[in-house]
């Protein structure tokens, strides 16, 4: 760089400036990245705005989910040269409600981020408003909603814990799988690499290479329920598992009256996206409960989905049903043979003495191999961890046999 | 070296394939910066071809890695040719001591040079190395590549180190089975590789299937791409590549078609979509995306 190039160290500058945007934004950028950025910039020039755009992405972008919040951040700085003042005001409570809705919640909050140190805000935003601009937490307002029953959060800590819900690891158990590997204590001879072995040491057979039948995750069926006691806790729920099992072969559906398939929304990659999907495409979202019904449809439709009794079952649901209860006696039935774990995820257990007597409750308590807790944050920990406990112990039961 | 965005998107055009400007920026800064380039997308969007491609414009070899779960460095990198150590070993105990042996053993020419290998040996002008589908290969392994796309060396205990000559053009491709590690999305420039717009998958068509009229080829591109835009509600569980398009072009051209209508697209779907309830899924839909273009 030419010393005393006004327009070039304004470039590095801005370079940073959007590198920390996009941190913000969650993409992870350092500074080696944005050295790459700036050398990029040096090629490809400044000529055609689209070359700068992509050579820019193909540096600092490197998820697919990312794409769209780089565009539309890349946007943002590049075209507008007030960015600082409008940084400034995405502040402001008043001119915050009439222009947003454009972007994606990731790049509104990465623009919406404080400004650096040398622009020092000169308005302070209220109180309520503060949580919503910024997305850093104290220590002891994560303890508190750590503990915060979902349904008596606001709408601005709602979204939060949300956000701090996917951050939790979800680690599901696993089941033999056909095909083997290569491992210190296997049960069968590894051939092909006893041979190998042989041919290094002149022929001579000196340890026995074993091999054992790999551990691959139990694959895993999602009932949720969407009826109107349920809501905030399906949503939650919805984000939480997305994140959590986003690597591994699941099946998403909610039932309220009826039953929706949602593993097509589940596929999405933003948790963000699954979630305006989702709304979209659930029709009886905060409406009644028929679970009866609802399994019903899915023994009928979907039996393919419950795959060798290896399906572990999550029935998200407070079990106030209003359907037939025999039916629902049935169809649980078969769902409960049919699944290695039918686990019951129920945030009603908040309550100290809950027993569960409602009709529905009561049978599903009867069939549900397991019930877990699911109305704060710490529960969902808890959940995480008595997931892979507790199944683990009992899978490798009947696989053993 | 030194060329242009604008005559590298030319040398791609020139041997039939047609790349967006940016997949062309993100090749050009890759060669520029010698920067390993991961590719993603949908399948059959034209990522592998890519790599082949840019071999041929670039006068370059192309050596292709195909990954697979459970791949490891013996197949990846190289190995010992241990049988034929052994023989060696046999043959020369009664002549020669034990040191003798083992220098002799430990030659090159026992030296089976797997893929990465042979790209670090490629002379000038080097290798194009196709890294194809990491997504398959298990985590340690994508562990084993971070310092072989960062230094571009490797040792071999026997042998010593062992440097590229002429640094390979790198390309990785994946399908996003599941997330690549950031360390090595780190090491690599990165690019989304989408569906070509109707213009460019129609200069594709063409060229792949010359024997296509342009009257029909004009159709099936229309029909592919109305096809990709289908709402999510009734999308299907795989949208058509380019490689499904060029394959249904040749179908269409092998029944002798002359225009697209309801019963040929019916009876030639199973060249579109490779799912019976995407078949059936079509089947109410055929009218729609067949609908003359000035309505839309």
């Amino acid at each position: 760089m030419q010393l005393g190039d006004a327009r070039k160290g304004k470039l590095a500058h801005n370079l940073i400036g959007f590198g920390r945007a996009l941190r913000r934004a969650g993409m992870p950028v350092d500074a080696s990245r944005i050295a790459l950025a700036q050398q990029s910039c040096a090629l490809v020039g400044f000529d055609q705005r689209q070359d700068l755009k992509a050579a820019l992405e193909a540096v600092f972008v490197s998820r697919h989910t990312d794409r769209t919040v780089f565009s539309e951040l890349f946007d943002a700085f590049f075209r507008n040269p007030e960015i600082a003042k409008q940084l400034m005001a995405q502040l402001m409570p008043q001119t915050k409600a009439a222009t947003e809705p454009k972007r994606s919640p990731r790049a509104q909050e990465a623009l919406a981020a404080p400004p650096p140190i040398s622009k020092p805000s000169k308005s302070v935003p209220p109180k309520e408003e503060e949580i919503k601009l910024d997305a850093a937490m104290s220590a002891s307002a994560q303890h508190r909603l750590r503990h915060a029953d979902f349904d008596q959060l606001s709408a601005s800590e709602f979204r939060l814990v949300e956000r701090l819900a996917r951050e939790i690891p979800l680690p599901l158990p696993q089941f033999k799988a056909r095909r083997s590997v290569q491992s210190a204590r296997g049960d069968r001879i590894h051939w092909g690499r006893l041979l190998n072995e042989a041919g290094r040491f002149d022929g001579e057979v000196l340890s026995l290479p074993k091999q054992r039948r790999r551990l691959q995750p139990l694959p895993l069926l999602i009932l949720v329920d969407v009826s109107g006691s349920m809501e905030r806790y399906a949503r939650l729920m919805l984000a939480f598992l997305h994140h959590a099992t986003r690597h591994l072969k699941r099946s998403v559906y909610a039932f309220g009256t009826q039953l929706t398939p949602l593993t097509s929304a589940f596929n999405e990659d933003d948790t963000d996206k699954m979630l305006l999907q989702t709304n979209s495409v659930i029709e009886d979202f905060g409406g009644g409960t028929q679970i009866g019904e609802s399994i019903a449809t899915f023994h009928h439709d979907f039996r393919h989905e419950m795959v060798g009794r290896r399906t572990l079952v999550l029935l998200i649901s407070d079990g106030l049903d209003t359907g037939d209860l025999t039916q629902l006696d049935q169809h649980l039935n078969w769902l409960a043979k049919q699944s290695s774990q039918l686990v019951w995820l129920n945030p009603l257990l908040r309550y100290d003495g809950y027993a569960p007597l409602a009709g529905g409750a009561r049978l599903i308590a009867k069939h549900a191999d397991q019930t877990l807790a699911i109305h704060n944050l710490d529960s969902l920990e808890k959940l995480a961890r008595s997931l892979a406990r507790v199944t683990s112990k009992q899978i490798h039961e009947p696989f053993n046999s | 070296m030194n060329i242009s965005i604008d005559q590298l998107v030319q040398s791609f055009e020139s041997v039939g394939y047609f790349p967006d400007r940016r997949l062309a920026t993100a090749v050009y800064l890759a060669q520029a910066l010698n920067r390993p380039l991961l590719l993603e997308g949908e399948p059959g969007v034209g990522k592998t071809e890519l790599a082949k491609v840019l071999a041929q414009i670039t006068n370059r070899s192309l050596i292709r890695l195909q990954c697979y779960d459970g791949l490891e460095q013996r197949e990846a990198l190289y190995e010992w040719n241990y049988a034929a150590q052994l023989i060696h070993m046999r043959a020369a105990q009664t002549e020669r001591n034990a040191e003798q042996i083992e220098q002799e053993v430990y030659q090159s020419k026992y030296l089976i040079r797997r893929p990465l290998l042979r790209a670090l040996e490629t002379p000038a002008p080097g290798a194009v190395l196709l890294i194809d589908e990491i997504d398959r290969a298990d985590e340690p392994f994508e562990a084993f590549l971070l310092e072989y796309l960062g230094e571009y060396q490797v040792s071999i205990p026997e042998l010593g180190t062992i440097r590229a000559q002429h640094q390979p053009i790198t390309i990785l491709t994946s399908n996003r089975t599941r997330d690549l590690s950031d360390a090595i999305k780190r090491r690599c420039l990165y690019h989304w590789v989408d569906y070509p717009e109707r213009v460019r998958e129609l200069a594709i068509v063409q060229h792949r299937v010359p024997d296509l009229s342009a009257r029909l080829s004009d159709q099936v591109t229309q029909f592919i791409e109305r096809l990709r835009l289908q709402p999510t509600a009734n999308a299907f569980s795989r949208s058509p590549g380019i490689a499904e398009s060029i394959e249904w072009a040749k179908a269409l051209v092998a029944l002798n078609t002359l225009e697209l209508d309801p019963e040929i697209v019916q009876s030639t779907a199973g060249v579109i979509f490779k799912q019976r309830d995407d078949v059936a899924a079509l089947e109410p839909l055929i009218e729609e995306l067949l609908a003359p273009a000035d309505k839309t």
